[in-house]
């Protein structure tokens, strides 16, 4: 259980008011000059030795990523990139720090972009987030009058950040696609390499964050890197926000220990599983991209990014979605399938071909009007995208319909039994013509 | 250099290489389909998917990993590659599967059947049965102009043709729009693209997708007779081949020439053929009465002898056209001199060009290659991107470069890159050869000038004194590069280089064309020059291929060939000698033109001294040397700059003039094709560009 | 003579002469179209044992071209209708053109043009290029 006195976003729920006065209570902005006096080298010191894993979804060591920016600048600028473009289905974190913390965000883009040489950061908020955007953009004004960043801010580091808004898309939460899209581009993957930290925005050393990352960080540097390593278990260490939905009596945002079981996570804030334990079907811990789990293995699985990537799944974004015994699992899937056919980019063949290739198959596998042997065939289809796009989003598009296979496969059957054995105007198709 | 090893075989590659390049070079063959030597990498297509040991657990696409990228093995061994290992088929079997199951099944009535990218590759790297039992994608054709058809379903959204239009042509007219499976190719609002070099999409298609709009349905690739030949639609002598089938020409398609056109072509170049089979000369005519009747040979002959018999010797001239090639202007000359008549001249256009200034003071010296090395380029009074635009494709190629400076005296245009404006006439070039002008500097900082001098400022009256200053100015950098001659010529017509080459002007007393055309002579001999008006005096003897000015002038008509119908040399702007070859026979009575000539030499008692076309082209070879030197540029003896000064005189006022009006308009062939009459009118915004 | 012999040894060229022989003895005369074909039945409308119904048959007029009977009396021949036409009451529709024999094999039957058994001569192979003429 995270002690009070741990918690990093102590307004998470906007019970206090987000401005800067509340937020200076809270302890944001507080000797950001004196950690800045450190040095670059400190700094990424520090947030190695905290062992922060990137909060996006990949689990990238945030510290190593910073520590990939090359020291001297070759002439180019630098720059900072926030991804808060955050479209994950089941994901809320971010909305929740920029709407009522941003200035935890602020404070840790001017270290964040201390520790990398940047003189600029770029906020891409996502597009369906106007208010978050709005309440992003008064903190920032606040911070600009307090000349808490600046040309000429108090903490001696010229430093501008700017709040761009997104048009919507899903991909560009994918970095390089971000990049572009910031560039005024269509926001479509780069291929890597060359990468961000080498040829980012513009051309230039940039790196891209998760808004959890970077808000975490002036909390680490002022309590210390072994504190946050402190918490957690090792290799995940620190805090995460987790954001429970689905089939739990009360679904909420919360800010936990890596590494809890989600027993505990379930119990302790959500007030269990609606209808009791016995009714969990499946839980998709990490965003609506990585492999469903079914319950036996998940109930007292530890959350965090190893014991998950063991159970054949991830923590992602930690955006538990929890599924009981009512749910429809394969129109559940189905339903993810159409998103991302919905929003592949189109730029790479097997994920614009084999999104809307899976989504149909899902489609007719939930009503059960399909053959079993398009089972395997749905499988082979996906291991066909997966890994042989861009950017991860064709991996992302595979994993929960292989979650699905692997774990409810007599499911799907009992489907296509139960659809043949009733007489239908439109017979199952036995081949394609 | 970086050592690799690619399917056991270690070979040495330049560490800037791809891995596509690398595997090419081990000699494994690589599938692709969005990757284009010529253009950025798009790595989208996943075709060329290939296994890299020790890297990530998953193919890696070979198109746009570097050789300098990859990790070598923990002791330093070379990176290791395979192309036909399990996963790679594996791969390239699915990624085939996904690019077959939107495309439409219609390679019986598609154009691309038979060279298509994808017919063969499914056929190589595909699996031979589809599990796709859904419903195919539509989706709609799109209006992309009048040259260019498209089949929308068909497409597999490789890019090419975004990355080519918008890199090489230097219009952003073609994109994508939607996203995933709904991603489609268009010019946004269906408009018509304006690029004159559009119709290179249909080459870089890979699947049927863009096809040849006025080639649609017409001939399979596999029954046409395939001619390799240079182009005469501008003076850069684009490398072609002709596809015709029985003597009809059904297409022109580019050849790779890296010194002249890389690999593509002007939409001119490629959809004139329409205009070969239309308004063409068929048979000889004789005016009778103020009235053209069919008549034969021997007839036109006869009444050509009865005029240049009864005609003083100073009293015949002879003008060649844009189109001539070097054979039939050489058998030209020989005639006028058996006849004993000074006035001949190969200038239609009046350009003040002349070859006793020496060779180099018409050519375009810095070769096509040689622009990639420009550092400033002066555009004077021409406008590349109608006169040559393939040429301007490559000044855009080296502005994309970076690096570049683009500066121009003339009309102002969009050339497709940054220019900037000098003036609009002679004085600039003036201020600018003085060193007054601000530019002056930027010329003389350069290392490898080029000074462009189009025809807009060489065919007038002050063109001499213009090409003075132009010198002047292209002389004026403080230290160019070793054998740097940076005064290029941009020439006009494709006979005109070979005329000068021949010494095609009037002798000591003779008459220049345009002194001919207003009646100087009592018989004119217009040899395919239909650029010029003819004043009521001369008996005119047209001969050429198609019913056009010249035609319509004439008092005798001779049939000639076209330049798809003979044999012939033509030598370019750069001084480049290349030959033209037969893909068909002139229609009807019409005959190679160097043999109307012989035979008309022979009525008229001057016989020629030659038989074949090879004896003719030994006696020219004799004659001019470095003819026989196919494909290479003979240097040139330098420009006589003082006499050229000395000829100069005084400058005009008058701005300059874009040498060509109607680009699409140029030339008799041109004027006979319907598909460059609706090119025409689309540029010039007589009918609307858009679909319906 | 010639025409006997054909009689004997063809049956294209009319009826055979055992099919004449078979009318004499058997045949019924039922009536005559309008290109001259006559047709018969058995005597007294006998049902044939081997065939369930009446014998019915035709001796052309000329030669024997089974497209020449007209469709009226095709139906009777084909037992569509039991009485001959005439007194049937058929009456061809308004639309029905006068009836032809199939023209196939003979010098009325349709070419496509180009054919080179056109009576017509051939245009000369020109198309491939469209000529110029003065004053157009």
């Amino acid at each position: 259980m995270l002690q009070d006195r741990d918690r990093i976003f102590t307004n998470l729920y906007g019970r206090h008011t987000p401005g800067l006065t509340g937020a200076l209570k809270r302890g944001a902005w507080d000797g950001t000059k004196f950690l800045l006096e450190k040095g670059r080298d400190w700094i990424i010191e520090e947030m190695k030795k905290s062992g922060l894993r990137g909060r996006g979804g990949a689990g990238f060591p945030t510290g190593l990523k910073w520590s990939f920016m090359p020291k001297q600048s070759d002439g180019r600028p630098h720059y900072l990139v926030v991804n808060a473009d955050e479209s994950e289905p089941g994901t809320c974190k971010d909305r929740e720090i920029m709407r009522n913390d941003p200035h935890l965000l602020i404070e840790g883009c001017l270290i964040a972009s201390f520790a990398m040489g940047a003189h600029a950061c770029y906020i891409y908020v996502r597009g369906e987030y106007i208010a978050e955007r709005e309440a992003l953009q008064r903190a920032v004004d606040e911070a600009y009058e307090a000349k808490l960043v600046g040309k000429d801010n108090v903490h001696g580091w010229p430093f501008d950040i700017y709040v761009h808004h997104g048009a919507g898309a899903y991909i560009c939460g994918e970095e390089t696609a971000l990049i572009e899209s910031l560039e005024g581009k269509k926001g479509q993957p780069r291929l890597k390499p060359p990468f961000p930290a080498n040829m980012g925005l513009y051309g230039c050393p940039t790196t891209v964050n998760n808004v959890e990352s970077i808000a975490v960080a002036g909390t680490i540097l002022r309590r210390g890197g072994g504190w946050f390593a402190g918490l957690g278990r090792p290799n995940n260490t620190g805090t995460k926000l987790f954001c429970v939905s689905g089939h739990v009596n009360n679904p909420c945002n919360v800010e936990e220990e890596l590494g809890l079981t989600f027993r505990e996570l379930i119990d302790r804030h959500c007030g269990g599983i609606r209808g009791g334990w016995d009714n969990l079907l499946a839980v998709i811990p990490g965003g609506s991209s990585v492999p469903m789990v079914p319950a036996d293995q998940i109930a007292d699985a530890h959350m965090d990014f190893d014991t998950l990537r063991g159970l054949g799944s991830g923590l992602g974004t930690a955006a538990v979605i929890v599924m009981d015994k009512s749910t429809d699992i394969i129109r559940a899937i189905a339903r993810i399938s159409y998103f991302y056919k919905h929003e592949s980019c189109g730029q790479c063949t097997p994920c614009r071909e084999g999104t809307g290739w899976m989504w149909r198959v899902m489609n007719r596998m939930a009503e059960g009007r399909a053959q079993k042997r398009e089972i395997d065939m749905l499988l082979e289809v996906t291991k066909q995208v997966e890994g042989h796009t861009i950017c991860a989003l064709g991996d992302a598009a595979a994993w929960p319909i292989q979650g699905l296979i692997r774990h409810f496969r007599p499911e799907i059957e009992k489907r296509i039994d139960q659809y043949s054995a009733n007489p239908h105007s439109e017979p199952v198709r036995v081949a394609a013509e | 250099m970086a050592k690799i090893i690619v399917d056991g075989t270690e070979i040495d590659v330049p560490a800037e290489f791809t891995l596509l390049q690398a595997c090419e070079a081990a000699g494994a063959e690589v599938p692709r389909f969005c990757f284009h030597e010529r253009l950025s990498i798009a790595g989208n297509c996943r075709m060329c998917l290939v296994e890299v040991k020790g890297g990530p657990p998953k193919p890696t696409a070979s198109c746009a990993m570097s050789v300098r990228d990859l990790r070598p093995g923990p002791n330093g061994e070379p990176p290791v590659v395979l192309t036909t290992s399990p996963m790679v088929k594996k791969a390239r079997e699915g990624v085939m599967e996904f690019l077959l199951i939107n495309h439409p099944l219609d390679c019986p009535i598609c154009d691309q059947g038979g060279e298509c990218d994808l017919q063969d590759q499914a056929m190589a790297y595909g699996v031979d049965t589809s599990r796709f039992a859904e419903n195919k994608r539509a989706v709609e054709d799109k209006y992309i102009g009048p040259l260019v058809k498209t089949q929308m379903n068909r497409c597999i959204q490789c890019t090419r043709c975004v990355r080519f239009t918008t890199e090489v042509a230097g219009i952003a007219e073609l994109g994508a729009i939607g996203r995933g499976e709904d991603m489609e190719i268009t010019t946004y609002l269906e408009k018509a693209m304006s690029s004159e070099m559009q119709g290179n999409v249909i080459d870089l298609c890979p699947v049927g997708a863009l096809t040849s709009k006025p080639y649609a349905f017409k001939a399979r690739p596999w029954e046409l007779s395939k001619t390799e030949s240079v182009d005469v639609m501008d003076a850069l002598g684009s490398a072609i081949r002709v596809d015709a089938r029985g003597r009809e020409v059904m297409r022109i398609l580019p050849r790779l020439n890296e010194a002249v056109n890389e690999e593509w072509i002007s939409d001119k170049t490629r959809f004139i053929w329409d205009g070969l089979r239309s308004q063409r000369l068929d048979r000889p005519y004789i005016r009778e009465k103020g009235k053209l009747r069919p008549a034969s040979w021997g007839e036109a002959f006869a009444a050509i002898a009865a005029r240049v018999k009864a005609a003083k010797p100073e009293g015949i001239g002879a003008i060649a056209g844009d189109l001539a090639s070097v054979e039939e202007m050489f058998a030209l000359k020989l005639l006028m001199e058996g006849l004993g008549s000074k006035n001949i001249d190969g200038r239609q256009d009046g350009t003040v060009l002349h070859p006793k200034f020496g060779r180099a003071s018409y050519l375009f010296n810095a070769t096509v290659q040689g622009i990639e090395d420009a550092d400033v380029i002066l555009l004077v009074g021409s406008n590349p991107r109608k006169e040559a635009s393939v040429l301007n494709a490559r000044i855009r190629k080296r502005w994309r470069a970076g690096g570049l400076t683009v500066a121009r005296i003339g009309e102002p245009a969009d050339l497709t890159y940054a220019v900037t404006d000098l003036g609009a006439g002679p004085e600039t070039l003036a201020e600018l050869a003085s060193g007054k002008h601000s530019f002056a500097a930027t010329i003389a900082k350069a290392k490898r000038p080029l000074v462009i001098v189009g025809q807009g400022a060489l065919t007038r009256a002050d063109g001499l004194a213009v090409f003075a200053l132009a010198a002047k100015v292209a002389s004026s950098a403080a230290e160019p590069a070793e054998g740097w001659n940076g005064l290029s010529v941009l020439h006009t017509a494709a006979a005109r280089v070979g005329a000068l080459d021949l010494g095609l002007v009037p002798g000591e007393g003779g008459l220049d064309a345009k002194a001919m055309a207003a009646g100087g002579v009592e018989v004119l001999f217009l040899m395919g020059a239909d650029e010029i008006e003819v004043g009521p005096g001369p008996f005119v003897v047209y001969q050429g291929t198609h019913g056009d000015k010249g035609a319509h002038r004439a008092d005798v008509i001779l049939p000639g060939a076209a330049y798809t119908e003979k044999s012939g040399l033509y030598v370019n702007t750069e001084g480049r000698v290349q030959l033209g070859n037969r893909a068909g026979f002139p229609p009807g009575e019409a005959r190679e033109d160097w043999a109307i000539l012989r035979a008309l030499s022979d009525v008229l008692g001057r016989k020629l001294p030659f038989d074949s076309l090879s004896d003719l082209r030994k006696g020219l070879f004799a004659a001019h040397p470095h003819m026989a030197g196919i494909d290479a540029i003979a240097a040139g003896s330098a420009v006589d700059a003082a006499a050229l000064a000395k000829a100069g005189g005084a400058i005009d006022k008058a701005p300059f003039r874009d040498a060509i009006g109607d680009l699409y308009l140029t030339n008799p062939i041109a004027r006979a094709s319907a598909v460059m009459a609706d090119c025409s009118a689309i540029a010039s915004g007589r009918v609307p560009a858009a679909a319906e | 003579m010639k025409d006997t012999l054909l009689r004997i040894f063809t049956w294209w060229n009319g009826a055979t002469i055992g099919t004449l022989w078979h009318t004499r003895r058997n045949g019924e005369f039922v009536g005559e179209d309008e290109f001259g074909n006559r047709y018969y039945r058995t005597k007294g409308g006998k049902v044939d044992p081997a065939l369930g119904v009446v014998r019915r048959w035709v001796i052309y007029n000329g030669e024997a071209e089974a497209s020449k009977i007209p469709p009226g009396w095709y139906g009777w021949m084909h037992h569509k209708f039991d009485e001959p036409p005439q007194s049937e009451g058929y009456v061809p529709r308004e639309w029905e053109k006068p009836h032809r024999p199939n023209p196939t094999g003979t010098a009325g039957a349709y070419r496509p043009k180009g054919s080179i058994l056109n009576a017509d001569t051939r245009r000369e192979a020109t198309g491939d290029y469209q000529a110029w003429t003065p004053g157009s």
